[in-house]
């Protein structure tokens, strides 16, 4: 009901706001060449235009044949005087600067350029190609403003054949694919964009269609990870190897320990020394497993391992040991005089029934323990070994187990690049891989799984 | 079978020598005969159980009717000495006031002392009233007017110093068992620790043997003691080194610890909800020099020792409720009967008479279970009634919580201000379900140790069926047939040797019933999950859930059925109250059974697992909020 009604405000709105745009022209009066096709219509066929007084775009294509090609001439003369495609408009703006402002720019200068829209087609496709440069292919406001370029009414089928058949293929298949990049990148569509589509292609349309399959499935997917990352994760790479840590440990106690906050210091000698941030976690379940792991069987720091989260990746470390062989496992000795108050066994000869027994058989694999896990910005031994030492004052056995670094060449082979020395120094700040922070206006309408998936394959 | 009955009669009449013998001997001072008698009889001990032969699908009548007497005499010893301590607690116990101040009154304490309340249990001969558990219970129906005051002294008297009395040796009972049957010591009971209550392994507390060999030395600290502020003599648990077959061990030992022997300093008391005047502190213990001859029992042995008070201090819970229900009942019925509304008195409207009904079917029922355990215990040798005990402690602390609240609904929004004590009794009644083990954990004692008990019995049997012995298979089925075709199950209670009243006899039959079908499904329980029933909560909380109500059907048709015989005044509203109860409990443990026959997805329990372990995972409630939106 409320959705109806919104509908109808909007529609009634947006009729006025078109009488709105179509009169400064047409008032300003001082061009001559916009005049004329509204009086060489109104010539052309008096009885026509009586019956489409609302089609106010849709005119006969015979009669106004000549006109228009004047007026986009006159308006070319205005840009360079030549002949350009829609790309180049863009490209023209981009020499500036790539924001959302000069990106509606465009779509503005397109609109009030051509009173026919003349090609908006291809405008449209042209400006979608151009949203991911811009940096607004995550934003919904740009999308309705695109679809907004959409003359209205035209294409609306008014009869059963048209309705039957694909009315004005090429539009709708155009109006398909501004939804079907929102659905990409994951943007939900709202009310506006509703309206407009009903405006412009009409109800139980291919366009109407796609939007409805859209609002019919995002909403059902858009809690389906229960997981979900953050659209903004945290600038400081503390802050965001504290989220990464905990995310991963995905244990309420763990605690997360800053060993080392990141810092720069300049020696006696003048050279500029950074030292690099760790940052660990623990859980009281680790630190019992560690207390009780055997003191004459290594434990391993490895690493480091990727962990992409949406565009960015980063790397840490984990502490474990190899799994304890069977030999050594022992089993607590039931002790009958542990529960004061009632048998923690019973002392029967009888197991379960098979008709009870809803286990399912799964192979067990041993990985062997994690202890712990740190994230760095510099994995070399020594900060590692730092990590070590601090993880020791909480877990003081640490001091009688031999600790072996087995550390792989990790983000070098992924960074691609050859100079390893650099690479092992100060790979961190590049290697926190990050793309640039797109605009989270419609944070609570995006919907993240779909696109993250084909981001990351992308990348 | 025939053996054991015999052994019963001879057991009774014994018991009923002894009493005759006890009553001279109390005057005539021949304390060594005596005690000589008893320890005859403790060869002679009780191997029947009732409740444990319950889960065997058998209703062992002769444990259970008649419902327990005592003595004419002992019966004026009693009304001699209510009547003292009722005037007591009616005038010179001011528990508004105990309440609000958080302390039990140094002259209240006086006055408990001097009606001898500090050593109801203890023998004459250490200068304590050497009363039956029987006496007890009905003391304690009083006592529980101030929930204070009644764990005061069960703090002292159940569990402080029952250490001492069943398993101390002569010279240390000769030694402090005068000064804490005269009240001029108060004990404490000092077992729990940070951790977990029941765990044995939470117990850090040590002690270590002095060089010279002459003393303990106790190092830890415990928490949530009752009396720990006050108490002069102390139970304390400590872990011990023992050599257990040339390995040393840890063990658990017990020791009378006197605060005289320093090192022994306590927190502030704890500020609670309920029971306010009773002293709860926590205790540490610096190098407390304990002397070698203060260990109870022997050393390593403590395990049983705490098990053993634990266990024998839970029974009096029933009538502790039951008096308290009594008392409630006689508070909201005048209000019930005078206050008007539409012009008609509350007593007229169905809601609120439905609360009187069950008000008085609890007391009655917490009543007879009470009385009936107690009436067990009493019995010469050393009969294991912990299982009954812990049902009437169940059964009771839950009743009791219901009561209480319903007791403060009747009166509405005046229950809810301090006007009125209702808002008191439902903060002390608070507490009843969580000490003395909680009533989980008693849950799982009861079905654990009836499933242990049937399990040794069965297994054969079972083990039998799984091969797919045709024999048994056929009888199974052909008995299970018999029942649903409505075959009436005949255990004995009713009809020629019957021993229920006839009025009673259709919740007699329904009794039988439950207790044949509860046979059955404890039978088919062991088979579906053997040893792995521990691990089944849900299922052994229908099982205690069952067997408790079970129990509680037998206590009312057994003392029902004895005021009948005899005669006593109002009996027939006591058929009525058990009729009533068992047509309730059955329905309540048919539905539990039914229950019980299914599959973890068919009786919800799958779901509730889950349920929980969503919740408890996100340590959360997940949904998202009705208002939430998508779009």
């Amino acid at each position: 009901m409320k959705g109806s009604r919104c509908l109808h405000q909007l529609k009634s709105l947006r009729l006025l706001s078109h009488a709105g745009r179509l009169l400064p022209p047409a008032a300003a009066g001082n061009n001559g060449a916009l005049f004329r096709p509204r009086s060489s219509s109104q010539l052309g066929g008096l009885q026509c235009a009586q019956r489409e007084v609302l089609r106010h775009f849709h005119s006969s294509p015979a009669c106004t044949k000549g006109q228009p090609a004047r007026f986009l001439q006159e308006e070319d003369k205005t840009r360079d005087k030549s002949l350009v495609t829609h790309d180049d408009l863009f490209e023209q703006v981009a020499k500036e600067a790539k924001t959302k402002a000069t990106f509606n720019k465009v779509i503005d200068v397109y609109t009030k350029g051509d009173i026919r829209r003349r090609g908006h087609v291809e405008f449209i496709y042209a400006a979608l190609k151009k949203m991911p440069e811009f940096g607004v292919e995550k934003d919904l406001t740009v999308y309705n403003k695109l679809l907004d370029v959409f003359p209205k009414e035209v294409f609306v089928p008014r009869n059963f054949i048209q309705r039957m058949f694909n009315h004005y293929p090429r539009q709708q298949e155009c109006g398909v694919q501004v939804l079907e990049q929102m659905e990409n990148y994951g943007i939900m569509p709202n009310i506006e964009t509703k309206v407009l589509l009903v405006q412009i292609f009409g109800e139980k349309t291919h366009p109407m269609r796609k939007y409805q399959r859209i609002m019919y499935w995002f909403p059902k997917f858009k809690h389906v990870n229960p997981f979900p990352i953050p659209e903004q994760l945290p600038e400081d790479p503390v802050d965001l190897a504290r989220f990464s840590l905990t995310r991963m440990a995905n244990d309420w106690d763990a605690k997360v320990t800053v060993y080392q906050l990141p810092c720069t210091d300049v020696t006696e000698s003048g050279a500029e020394v950074t030292l690099p941030h760790i940052v660990g976690i623990q859980s009281p379940g680790q630190m019992e497993a560690l207390a009780k792991h055997n003191p004459d069987r290594p434990v391993f720091v490895e690493g480091p391992f990727p962990l992409w989260m949406r565009k960015t990746c980063v790397y840490y470390y984990v502490l474990r040991a190899d799994p304890t062989p069977p030999e050594e496992k022992i089993e607590e000795p039931y002790d009958p005089e542990r529960c004061l108050s009632y048998p923690l066994q019973l002392d029967l000869d009888l197991d379960r029934d098979l008709g009870d027994d809803e286990s399912f058989d799964v192979e067990d694999l041993d990985e062997g323990p994690v202890f712990a896990m740190c994230m760095t910005s510099q994995g070399d031994q020594a900060t590692l070994n730092q990590w070590i030492s601090g993880l020791q004052e909480s877990n003081p056995i640490l001091g009688q187990i031999p600790t072996l670094f087995r550390l792989g060449a990790g983000p070098r082979e992924l960074q691609g690049v050859g100079d390893a020395d650099s690479a092992s120094r100060s790979w961190f700040p590049s290697h926190v891989q990050r793309e640039e922070a797109h605009p989270g206006e419609e944070a609570e309408a995006v919907v993240e799984e779909e696109p993250r998936r084909s981001q990351g394959v992308k990348q | 079978m025939m053996n054991m009955n015999r052994l019963i009669v001879f057991s009774r009449t014994f018991r009923i020598g002894q009493r005759l013998l006890g009553c001279h001997a109390r005057h005539a001072g021949k304390e060594e005969l005596r005690l000589q008698q008893r320890r005859s009889i403790k060869t002679h001990s009780r191997h029947l159980a009732y409740a444990k032969d319950l889960f065997l699908g058998q209703v062992n009548k002769a444990e259970v009717f008649p419902y327990p007497e005592i003595g004419n005499d002992e019966l004026e010893e009693i009304k001699q000495l209510v009547a003292p301590v009722e005037k007591f607690f009616s005038d010179d116990v001011d528990s508004a006031k105990i309440d609000r101040e958080a302390t039990i009154p140094p002259e209240t304490l006086q006055g408990l002392k001097d009606l001898g309340l500090f050593g109801i249990m203890i023998p004459e001969e250490y200068g304590g009233l050497g009363l039956s558990n029987t006496i007890y219970a009905r003391l304690n129906e009083i006592i529980a007017l101030d929930g204070s005051i009644a764990v005061t002294l069960a703090a002292h008297q159940a569990i402080g110093l029952k250490g001492i009395l069943i398993a101390g040796n002569e010279a240390q009972k000769q030694k402090y068992l005068p000064k804490l049957a005269s009240g001029e010591h108060i004990a404490a009971f000092c077992l729990t620790e940070p951790g977990s209550g029941s765990d044995a392994a939470s117990i850090q507390t040590r002690a270590i043997l002095s060089e010279d060999g002459k003393h303990y030395l106790i190092n830890g600290s415990k928490i949530w003691i009752s009396n720990g502020g006050m108490a002069d003599i102390m139970t304390v648990f400590a872990r011990t080194e023992v050599e257990v077959d040339g390995v040393k061990k840890d063990k658990i030992s017990a020791f009378i610890v006197e605060r005289a022997f320093g090192g022994i300093t306590n927190g502030k008391p704890e500020d609670k909800l309920g029971i306010r005047g009773s002293n709860t502190c926590e205790l540490s213990f610096d190098n407390v020099p304990v002397p070698v001859e203060n260990v109870i029992g022997e050393i390593g042995g403590g395990f049983k020792i705490a098990m053993n008070i634990l266990n024998s201090g839970r029974f009096s819970m029933g009538s502790s409720c039951a008096g308290m229900i009594k008392k409630l009942i006689e508070l909201t019925s005048e209000y019930a009967t005078t206050r008007k509304q539409f012009n008609k008195s509350l007593s007229e409207f169905g809601m609120i008479q439905e609360k009187f009904a069950m008000m008085a079917l609890n007391a009655f029922v917490m009543e007879s279970m009470a009385y009936l355990t107690a009436g067990m215990m009493d019995r010469p040798g050393i009969p294991d009634c912990s299982l009954e005990a812990a049902m009437v402690k169940v059964f009771s602390s839950e009743g009791g919580w219901i009561c209480v609240s319903e007791a403060l609904q009747v009166l509405g929004g005046l229950g809810y201000t301090k006007n009125y004590p209702f808002e008191r009794f439902v903060r002390d009644c608070r507490i009843l379900p969580i000490f003395e083990g909680t009533n989980e954990i008693l849950r799982m004692y009861i079905a654990l140790t009836g499933m242990q008990y049937a399990g040794k019995i069965l297994t054969g049997k079972i083990k039998e069926m799984k091969k797919g012995n045709i024999g048994l298979v056929i009888g199974m089925v052909s008995k299970k047939l018999r029942a649903s075709l409505g075959a009436s199950v005949d255990l004995g209670l009713t009809g020629k040797d019957g021993v229920v009243h006839p009025s009673l006899e259709d919740s007699a039959k329904k009794l039988e019933q439950n207790v044949s079908l509860f046979g059955s499904t404890v039978e088919s329980l062991l088979y579906r999950y053997g040893k792995t029933i521990v691990d089944e909560q849900l299922v052994l909380k229908r099982v205690a859930d069952v067997l408790i109500h079970i129990y509680a059907m037998t206590a009312v048709l057994s003392r029902a059925s004895r005021s009948i015989s005899i005669g006593l005044r109002n009996h027939d509203h006591e058929v009525l109250l058990a009729n009533t109860f068992c047509n309730d409990a059955f329905f309540k443990n048919n539905y539990w059974m039914v229950q019980l026959q299914k599959h973890s997805p068919e009786n919800n329990d799958a779901n509730i697992k889950k349920i929980a372990k969503q919740v408890l995972e996100n340590r959360a409630y997940i949904c998202s909020h009705p208002l939430e939106r998508t779009y």
